[in-house]
């Protein structure tokens, strides 16, 4: 690579990373990708969690849930499959015990939330509104590992509409990120559905439904039959997916997207914000070194430096297509 | 930053100082920890790390993160050609020590069973390798009871050599019972003939060195007691005449064994922990992914606790065997 312009190390801190979505100022774009980061500070020894734009936790829902059976986890080439099935200590226990500890962070929370029913989502969603850290919601219409839930909001763009817009009722100090599902036909139907029922961000990709069989048994080897396929393996896939979303739903609307899916190095991260993203989380990779996030960060900076610019900001979109 | 006094877990970079075979299928790796700046911390009996079985670039191999590259990684053949899993392989400490000032020694056993464990076998001494650790709790040690067995199968005899070490240091007296399928599938150094009759001896080196008598059982005869060792132990509790509330059981091996061990001591009323084995997605709580149903007053009469983090040592009473 060509770095004749190479900044001085301490231009290189300089360089601006901060971002805003919908509102929110994030000191920089990187974020943790829901379900993979705990509730709050379960990192906390292994990484500097301030060194994240913001938290995003693991989906709440109103009840707890025990979640699904054993095996939940099944490794592929450059990739995992997952069906946890939303697992989590509920809304009341998320309240009363993990929120100290986030509050104790100091760092802008999204909280993820999921539900069977539309008015679990709102009971969640207004629970919220309550909790100055908190400064958004995010909306998991596309977990693919729910029987009864998740996953038929996600991909019926009406019905996409309809649950963003009663969520949106009664979400007025937090903002409201809807998470796309990958499973669809067409993920451009969904977003711009999202952002008809009032969505101030979009998120995406959430896990692409996968199975893996074991030969031998000649049975699915995942307890829940199918999960979600994370990690290097998608990301591919989602970059193209934030780049439709950008150009043809998000751009024209003016509001941003956070970019996941498979991002382990500085140059995934890169390739998401050309294509379009705003924000950008970090899952799978979080499991091998929690310390990627600084990772990345250092090298968005060179990045950007590298090039002369002196924002993120900059890169954000800026692929170049004929 | 620098860590005084207490270090935290977190991500090291290890040399190999030893990978040798050590009988058929089993290895011992002895890894060196030397960072300027962050002691590997504390460790006990019954905790794990995590080994990244992939060659380390500099971004991974648990330096502390400097600035990064922004071009992808590259790849060497042997990268390409041998498949390198993405996620971490949990691999229990058979013994830690500190060799000189400021390098500390982690003792590991594995077995080849798979892609990682087939790669860990490759590395010569000197090969760097990251290390996340250390994980999970500590053998709970009753130094109220002047006796301890220690009954470990295949790969669930290293955790079992730590224990006898801090047992004879707390002066309880270990007795390990070790059982493989076959003689060359044991991974320790034999002595002396040890007792066919299933008499305690110190007929290995790594437990007579750790102030443990052994006794060895193999299915197939070929050494020591004929049969499980779950046998071996049943007769030694009928024959020594050791009063159940002296006496305290720590197991780790294949299932089967682990629960036919909490059996017989939940019939004879000895305390016993099992040290179980889950896929692990990240072996720091975060993913939910390594569930163990454990008795509790619940309407279900169970819940799942986290392998990782919970255990990986239960009391056998409150496992609810699938
Ligand atoms: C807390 C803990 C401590 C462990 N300590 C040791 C140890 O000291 N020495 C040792 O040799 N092994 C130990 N294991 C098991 C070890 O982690 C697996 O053998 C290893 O992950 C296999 O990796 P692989 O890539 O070689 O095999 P893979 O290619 O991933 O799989 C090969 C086979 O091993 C099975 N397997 C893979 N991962 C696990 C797992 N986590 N638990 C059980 N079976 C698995 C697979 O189902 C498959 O049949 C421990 C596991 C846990 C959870
Ligand atoms: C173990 C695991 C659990 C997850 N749990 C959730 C969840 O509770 N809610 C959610 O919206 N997404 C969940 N996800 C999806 C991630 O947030 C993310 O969208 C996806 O994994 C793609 O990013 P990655 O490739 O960086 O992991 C989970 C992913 C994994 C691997
Ligand atoms: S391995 Fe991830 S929670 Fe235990």
């Amino acid at each position: 690579m060509e770095t004749t312009n190479k900044r001085q190390s301490g231009d290189i801190e300089s360089i601006d990373l901060s971002v805003n979505i919908a509102g929110v100022e994030l000191d920089n774009p990187l974020m943790t990708a829901s379900g993979t980061c705990g509730y709050s500070d379960e990192y906390a020894d292994f990484v500097d969690l301030g060194e994240l734009g913001a938290f995003v936790t693991k989906s709440i829902s109103v009840a707890p849930r025990s979640g699904n059976e054993y095996p939940r986890i099944v490794e592929t080439r450059a990739g995992m499959m997952n069906a946890i099935g939303l697992a989590n200590v509920g809304l009341d226990v998320f309240i009363s015990e993990k929120l100290p500890k986030l509050q104790a962070m100091n760092l802008p929370v999204f909280v993820n939330i999921a539900g069977v029913t539309q008015a679990d989502y709102i009971q969640v969603a207004e629970a919220l509104e309550d909790i100055d850290i908190v400064r958004g919601v995010e909306l998991n219409i596309s977990c693919p590992n729910v029987k009864a839930g998740g996953i038929q909001f996600g991909v019926d763009p009406s019905a996409v509409e309809k649950i963003t817009a009663a969520v949106k009722k009664v979400t007025r100090k937090n903002k409201l990120i809807v998470k796309l599902s990958p499973n669809v036909s067409d993920i451009t139907a969904t977003a711009q559905a999202a952002v008809n029922g009032g969505a101030d961000a979009l998120s995406l990709i959430n896990t692409l439904t996968a199975m893996a069989i074991d030969i031998d048994t000649q049975r699915p080897i995942l307890a829940n039959k199918t999960g979600g396929l994370s990690g290097p393996a998608i990301r591919p896939v989602a970059v193209y997916m934030v780049h439709r979303v950008y150009t043809q739903v998000a751009k024209p609307a003016g509001i941003p997207i956070i970019g996941m899916g498979g991002i382990q190095y500085a140059s995934d991260a890169i390739e998401f914000l050309l294509a379009g993203a705003t924000g950008l989380a970090l899952g799978t990779s979080l499991f091998v070194d929690p310390r990627c996030i600084v990772e990345i960060k250092n090298g968005i900076r060179k990045y950007l430096a590298d090039r002369d610019k002196s924002s993120v900001q900059d890169i954000i979109g800026a692929l170049q297509i004929d | 930053m620098c860590d005084h006094g207490q270090s935290k877990r977190g991500v090291f970079s290890a040399a190999v100082a030893v990978n040798e075979q050590i009988c058929e299928d089993h290895f011992l790796l002895r890894l060196h920890i030397c960072d300027p700046v962050r002691k590997f911390p504390p460790s006990s009996a019954g905790q794990f790390v995590q080994l990244r079985c992939k060659s380390a670039d500099s971004r991974e191999a648990g330096h502390l993160v400097e600035a990064t590259a922004t071009t992808p990684p590259q790849f060497s053949l042997d990268e390409l050609t041998n498949h390198q899993p993405l996620l971490r392989r949990p691999l229990s400490l058979g013994g830690r020590r500190e060799i000189d000032p400021g390098t500390t020694e982690l003792e590991i056993i594995y077995r080849v069973v798979g892609t990682g464990t087939r790669w860990l076998a490759g590395l010569k001494s000197g090969a760097e390798l990251s290390v996340l650790g250390p994980l999970g709790n500590a053998f709970a040690i009753r130094t109220d009871k002047p006796k301890a067995a220690l009954i470990g199968g295949g790969v669930g005899i290293p955790p079992m050599l730590y224990a006898a070490e801090t047992l004879s240091e707390n002066n309880i007296e270990p007795i390990a019972f070790c059982g493989a399928q076959t003689s060359q599938l044991l991974p320790l150094t034999v002595d002396g003939a040890p007792d066919t009759g299933g008499a305690p001896s110190l007929c290995t080196r790594e437990f007579t060195e750790r102030g443990a008598k052994t006794v060895i059982t193999t299915d197939d005869g070929s050494l020591g007691f004929r049969g499980f060792v779950t046998q071996a132990f049943q007769q030694w509790c009928d024959d020594s005449g050791v009063a159940a509330g002296q006496l305290v059981v720590y197991s780790c091996g294949p299932e089967v064994m682990m629960r036919i061990v909490g059996d017989i001591c939940i019939d004879r009323g000895i305390e016993c922990y099992l040290s179980l084995e889950r896929h692990m997605g990240c072996g720091m709580g975060t993913c939910q992914s390594c569930v163990v149903k454990i008795r509790d007053n619940s309407e279900q009469g169970w819940s799942y606790k986290l392998c990782c983090s919970d255990g990986p040592a239960f009391p056998a009473e409150l496992i609810v065997w699938e």
